[in-house]
């Protein structure tokens, strides 16, 4: 299991790694989400010790990454997929890492089965591959040494929905054997799926973690989109008791539940053309809580546009 | 995956007692095969087996077209032989520091071996153990070369290479060679270092240092000092007697051009955050 302690990790004046704590547990997918910039490749990074961290540590089962011998064997690492010489063969750059840990030539053969790289594709060079194939060559790499734990930067970049799906089955089935995999992805509906647990990041700092339903309770405002007849007047009426009011495209997004909309409407004697929950989905959630942190503002989005009332 | 062992707290661990390091010789041995499994590394050593073959082959050339017998003698032939040794080579020194950021192969190499001076002493010693193949190669074919030459000429042949000159030879080639690798830690760009490798191994001595030492004194005093080829010579030659000055010159340019880079390099990579 990886264990993050208050990591921080400084360029110049510019803080890339806030503060960062989390643990991730075998048996679950962690996924480490937040968008382009966030510090998720920089974190991952300082695990494997290729950045040195300013400050705060990471432990793998409990080590320091550099104190685990033939680390390969341990943990599993995908960076960049593309950080490979070109001239190389998908088989040959997959020979390298089983001589390095001490394998069998036999074990490559297994991953390129695995990540179904035919053997005529296997000995084409690197350059000739398309960004989903050196994604699965990567997937193949960082599973060599049938290692306790997983750490993937971005292991869905490229691939096609089936190669997404193919994936989200390889790391269930690998959680489930008692792994501890992280992955990371600035997409949410990427991780959504296949993570037991969230990691969200924003601009260095952890802005949320948990399963997925206790981050959709955490923070999570009534919230309900209602068009009508008279949008001008059903806005008066909500806004006079309490709730705020926002202009979304031909209607309002409520500060409420539907049923005091409704009520509302029906006290004012308004006709609704359309009324639904407006609550927020973890994409939402995601974008609010990722954004821009100086904004003035709440987490729930009732707030975001200008309020006509 | 885990045992039972006495954890403080909850928190699983991995049990690592059952691993043994990488071993040195592994690495050697992957850092050996990264030189050769691209098709750049395996072009280079093409060329420099071409390079050889045409070397012997025009000295046969010269051999068979000269009336009176020309005596070469394996001293003459290994001595010819270094020149396209140490043309191509020194890039696979360069190549096996720089790949490593240029193609950014380093993000894989530096996580499956984290101790970074293993990575680079196996290097070194794959580095120094292509150089020795090189030698015996091209030693194989100045002896065939030789016996060949005499045979054309109808003279015996001759067997003057001593085991001295035979080792400041490979001594010197080994050296050229930390050099490329020491220039390739401090530049780890293989464009950069490629270019400043030749010129200051191969330009400047033929261009620079030549002109300058032809027209001026003080190049005269200076040049023995920096030039590794120059500050050599006196060793090489069989004939000369070196003196403490002539090893004292060797010494300085060795700290000039390959301790200094290695010293200043080995530290970048340390400090390198490969990307
Ligand atoms: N070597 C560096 N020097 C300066 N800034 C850096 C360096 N490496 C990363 N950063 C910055 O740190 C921030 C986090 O980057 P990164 O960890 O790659 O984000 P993510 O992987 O979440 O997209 C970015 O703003 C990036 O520009
Ligand atoms: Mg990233």
């Amino acid at each position: 299991m990886i264990s993050v302690e208050g990591l921080t990790k400084r360029y110049g004046a510019f803080t890339a790694v806030d503060d960062v704590s989390f643990v991730a547990q075998p048996g679950r997918v962690t996924g480490f989400l937040g968008p382009n910039g966030a510090g998720k490749t920089t974190t991952m990074r300082i695990m494997v010790g290729l950045t040195p961290e300013t400050q705060g540590r990471v432990t793998i089962g409990g080590h320091l990454y550099r104190d685990i011998p033939n680390p390969g064997l341990h943990v599993g690492v995908l960076l960049d997929a593309s950080a490979q010489h070109a001239g190389r063969t998908g088989r040959e750059i997959l020979t390298l890492g089983a001589t390095t840990m001490g394998l069998p030539s036999s074990r490559v053969d297994e991953m390129l089965e695995l990540v179904s790289l035919s053997p005529a594709e296997s000995r084409r060079r690197l350059r000739n591959y398309s960004l989903g194939m050196r994604q699965r060559l990567g997937i193949a790499h960082a599973l060599l040494g049938d290692p306790s734990v997983l750490i993937l930067d971005e292991p869905a970049n490229g691939l096609d929905p089936a190669g997404i799906r193919w994936m989200r089955g390889l790391l269930r089935g690998y959680a489930e054997r008692g792994g501890t995999v992280l992955l990371s992805s600035h997409l949410l509906h990427e991780v959504e799926q296949i993570a037991d647990e969230m990691i969200l990041i924003g601009r260095g700092k952890i802005v949320a973690q948990g399963d997925k339903k206790s981050l959709l309770d955490h923070g999570q405002a009534a919230s309900s989109l209602v068009t009508s007849l008279d949008n001008q007047k059903l806005a008066a009426a909500l806004s006079a008791k309490q709730y705020s009011v926002a202009v979304a495209g031909d209607g309002l997004r409520v500060g409420a539940e539907p049923v005091e909309v409704g009520r509302t409407a029906l006290e004012q004697g308004i006709v609704l053309s359309d009324l639904r929950s407006g609550a927020a989905g973890l994409e939402d959630l995601f974008l609010e809580l990722t954004s821009d942190t100086q904004r003035e503002g709440h987490p729930a989005a009732a707030t975001q546009q200008g309020a006509i009332a | 995956m885990s045992t039972t062992q006495q954890t403080p707290g909850p928190v699983p661990t991995l049990d690592i007692s059952q691993t043994a390091p990488v071993p040195f010789s592994r690495l050697v041995r992957v850092e050996w095969r990264k030189m050769l499994d691209t098709r750049g590394g395996l072009w280079l050593m093409i060329a420099t087996a071409i390079l050889l073959v045409i070397t012997v082959g025009l000295v046969l050339l010269v051999v068979a077209l000269n009336d009176d017998p020309i005596e070469i003698g394996a001293a003459g032939f290994s001595q010819i032989l270094t020149i396209p040794l140490s043309l191509l080579l020194p890039v696979f020194p360069i190549l096996s520091v720089t790949s490593e950021w240029g193609q950014r192969t380093g993000l894989v190499t530096f996580t499956l071996e984290p101790n970074r001076v293993r990575v680079l002493l196996a290097k070194v010693a794959s580095v120094v153990l292509l150089a020795m193949a090189t030698i015996v190669v091209a030693l194989v074919l100045g002896a065939l070369g030789n016996v060949v030459a005499a045979a054309m000429d109808g003279t015996d042949v001759v067997w003057d290479l001593d085991l001295r000159t035979l080792v400041l030879t490979i001594v010197l080639q080994l050296l050229y060679f930390l050099m490329a690798f020491g220039i390739g830690t401090v530049f780890l760009s293989s464009p950069a270092s490629i270019a400043v490798f030749y010129v200051v191994a191969l330009l400047l001595p033929l261009l620079v240092y030549s002109t300058l030492y032809a027209i001026f004194d003080w190049a005269q005093d200076i040049i023995p000092w920096i030039d590794l080829q120059y500050a050599m010579g006196p060793l090489l030659d069989p004939d000369d007697d070196a003196t403490t000055m002539d090893g004292l010159r060797v010494v300085v340019t060795v700290l000039i051009w390959i301790v200094t880079p290695l010293v200043i390099g080995t530290r970048r990579v340390l400090a390198s955050e490969p990307k």
